[in-house]
């Protein structure tokens, strides 16, 4: 598919069959879809097949649009993934994990995957880790193995941006992910920076200032903000309650990783510290070729 | 221009007039360490001693946010169109600020008129009020140090009273009805040129603007220059988000949960972003970190100043304190004028022809 098409055309159906299913997950996100205010008026414009948080009916074997939450862990999911993507017209990676392998992708993590999941694993399981989850692979994104339609990211998803995203699958109209780090949403509700703060708090002279802060941006100032590579499009959620970025939607196309390095080392912090708290959400693309592709698109 | 003197604890008076009279009173207060516009319920809250603020209060004129209009997209209609009219009192803008709402009000005012922009701008009463430049503040490059016009009334801090400046009838109306104002005496002025004074002589430092456009434009195709930036950008679009006269938007549809109706809204965009660019068959005609702030700056010294005959920037200082990598209208003059020192140095020659201005 050129990137000038469309990357699907209109659903056939008015109402398309929809299913939503989990692989690797805590189904946070799933959680986040029954969290949405609009929930019903989005029903209203699909016929849910199934919905693993909430129906118990056993998953229909053909279906327009599938909505898959979490990473792919098992060579089942393998299978499985293989099979939706025959059947579906449509599928929307739902969440961070889905879309990009999140915290699951951490038992990957590092130059070699494989023997790191097995460190994991034993970590975990002790003397039983040969015998359990035998069917493990080195914990992935759906686009590591399927293609997909439509990515929705976020440590939960945001209800919002999930209708939005799907009211676009529904028409077949190309999503615009977000492309830059979080920084300008985060001056536009008017945030100090937490590394300015940091600075100001070791002035005297505004420590009392500091003091008056109703608690929101004391305490957390020595966890790095993430916020300099992170995809935007959250609003700034974590730094409007008073807490750093924690990279929950990824790293951004357009960041530069190797200037902000420098920038935290300028701030007297640790580059390791600041790459363990990104790989977190983002431990899958630190691992693949992905960034130095975009690093060299946008250079 | 009618000049009268207040007492500084006549703001009180005032800010009750405001409120009286407006809708919302907008004005700086301070947020932890730092200070924002907000809408301000007490006269307490007013901190018209801030050195800067986080966004400018130009975010009242063209909002980070802004309806359109909602649509149907089954029917066709559009409604929701009309602009919200709030009438505003905003007091304590800054010299810089109120030059900025200037700069604006000639791309939103001029050959088009931007619907939304003029409604806000109409319903504004503004207040001005003397500042004292800090690190960072550049206003005197620009000449927007000072300011006549822009503003209803403008407020100079003269230690224990105030020098009001009224420029509008309602301004006026404002002061006859609600403070008890005087006329200035011979001291009053006295003190006025010594504030100036004590103002101009606060600059620690003026960027030598010498023949900067031109400067520009030659070196407008120095590779390393513009490399050299570009390595440092993080392309988080915070320099434009807090620059008082980057005015650029984009325009988004969203529709709602029913996909039947929607919103067309606009929201602050920045040309430091690669999508900004990017048109049709995904062509970018900026696709390099370094061509994207060598366009930021070619707009701000050069293409304004050929379209306005002024540069868009009001030397506010905002960028300098939201860049983490020191990327300012400081460092972007001082390496054009130093790479001139250099050229000149190294082989005695002019400065060469650009060949490819935008
Ligand atoms: S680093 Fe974090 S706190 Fe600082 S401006 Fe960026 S998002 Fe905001
Ligand atoms: S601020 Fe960062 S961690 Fe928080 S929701 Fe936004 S992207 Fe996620
Ligand atoms: S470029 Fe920077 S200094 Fe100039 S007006 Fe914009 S924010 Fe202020
Ligand atoms: S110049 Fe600075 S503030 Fe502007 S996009 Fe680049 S890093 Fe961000």
């Amino acid at each position: 598919m050129s990137d000038f098409e469309h990357p699907a055309s209109s659903l056939a159906s008015d109402r398309p069959k929809v299913i939503v299913l989990s692989l690797a997950s805590d189904f946070g996100c799933q959680v986040q879809l029954s969290n949405f205010p609009y929930l019903l008026e989005s029903l209203s414009t699909i016929d849910l097949a199934y919905w693993q948080l909430v129906i118990s009916a056993d998953m229909p074997t053909d279906y327009d649009l599938a909505i898959i939450e979490g990473a792919v862990t098992t060579t089942k999911h393998l299978k499985l993934l293989k099979e939706v993507r025959k059947t579906a017209h449509t599928v929307i990676a739902l969440g961070t994990c889905a879309a990009m392998g999140g915290i699951p992708a951490l038992a990957g993590h590092g130059p070699s995957p494989e023997e790191r999941l097995e460190d994991c694993a034993r970590t975990v399981y002790g003397d039983y880790a040969a015998r359990i989850a035998q069917n493990r692979i080195v914990p992935r994104p759906l686009t590591d193995v399927i293609s997909v339609d439509y990515s929705i990211v976020g440590c939960p998803i945001d209800p919002e941006e999930f209708s939005s995203v799907l009211q676009y699958a529904l028409l077949g109209v190309k999503e615009r992910p977000e492309r830059e780090p979080l920084c300008a949403q985060c001056k536009i509700i008017e945030a100090p920076c937490f590394y300015t703060v940091q600075k100001l708090a070791a002035d005297d002279a505004c420590q009392e200032e500091n003091n008056k802060l109703s608690g929101l941006y004391r305490g957390s100032t020595d966890i790095p903000c993430l916020g300099l590579v992170t995809r935007t499009g959250c609003g700034a959620l974590c730094i409007s309650r008073g807490r750093p970025c924690t990279g929950c939607r990824g790293i951004a196309q357009d960041a530069n990783l190797e200037s902000a390095r420098n920038f935290i080392r300028e701030q007297g912090r640790s580059v390791e510290e600041f790459d363990r708290a990104l790989a977190i959400y983002c431990s899958h693309s630190m691992n693949s070729a992905v960034l130095n592709d975009h690093s060299q698109v946008s250079g | 221009m009618i000049y009268k003197i207040i007492a500084k604890q006549a703001i009180e008076d005032l800010f009750k007039g405001l409120q009286e009279n407006y809708d919302e009173v907008a004005g700086p207060r301070a947020c932890g360490p730092a200070f924002v516009f907000d809408k301000l319920q007490h006269a307490c809250e007013l901190r018209l001693d801030y050195e800067s603020t986080i966004l400018p209060p130009t975010k009242y004129f063209l909002a980070p946010t802004e309806r359109l209009m909602r649509f149907n997209r089954v029917t066709g209609e559009s409604y929701d169109s009309e602009p919200v009219q709030t009438s505003r009192a905003i007091i304590g803008m800054h010299p810089c600020d109120i030059n900025a709402v200037l700069l604006l009000d000639e791309i939103f005012l001029g050959d088009f008129i931007d619907p939304h922009y003029a409604a806000a701008r109409k319903s504004t009463f503004i207040i001005g009020t003397s500042c004292m430049p800090t690190v960072g503040h550049i206003c005197n490059a620009f000449g927007t140090d000072e300011i006549h016009r822009g503003f209803d009334l403008f407020l100079t801090d003269l230690d224990d009273r105030y020098l009001l400046s009224c420029r509008s009838v309602p301004a006026l109306e404002l002061v006859d009805k609600y403070l008890a104002a005087s006329d200035p005496t011979a001291k009053d002025i006295d003190d006025f040129q010594e504030r100036t004074k004590r103002f101009k002589d606060a600059f620690t430092f003026t960027p030598n603007m010498d023949q900067l456009p031109l400067l520009y434009g030659a070196k407008y195709n120095d590779e390393q220059l513009w490399k050299d930036v570009g390595d440092d950008c993080l392309c988080c679009g915070a320099c434009a988000a807090v620059c008082p006269v980057c005015y650029c938007f984009d325009v988004c549809d969203k529709l709602d949960a029913s996909g039947q109706t929607g919103l067309r809204y606009r929201s602050w965009d920045s040309c430091l972003k690669s999508e900004f660019a990017e048109v049709a068959h995904n062509h970018n005609f900026r696709p390099t970190r370094a061509s994207r702030v060598r366009y930021r700056f070619y707009h701000k010294f050069v293409g304004n100043f050929s379209r306005q005959g002024k540069m868009l920037c009001v030397g506010c200082g905002r960028c300098m304190r939201a860049c983490k990598v020191n990327i300012t209208p400081a460092r972007i003059i001082g390496a054009l004028q130093q790479s001139q020192i250099d050229k000149e140095d190294a082989t005695g020659d002019g400065i060469e022809k650009a060949d490819d201005a935008e």
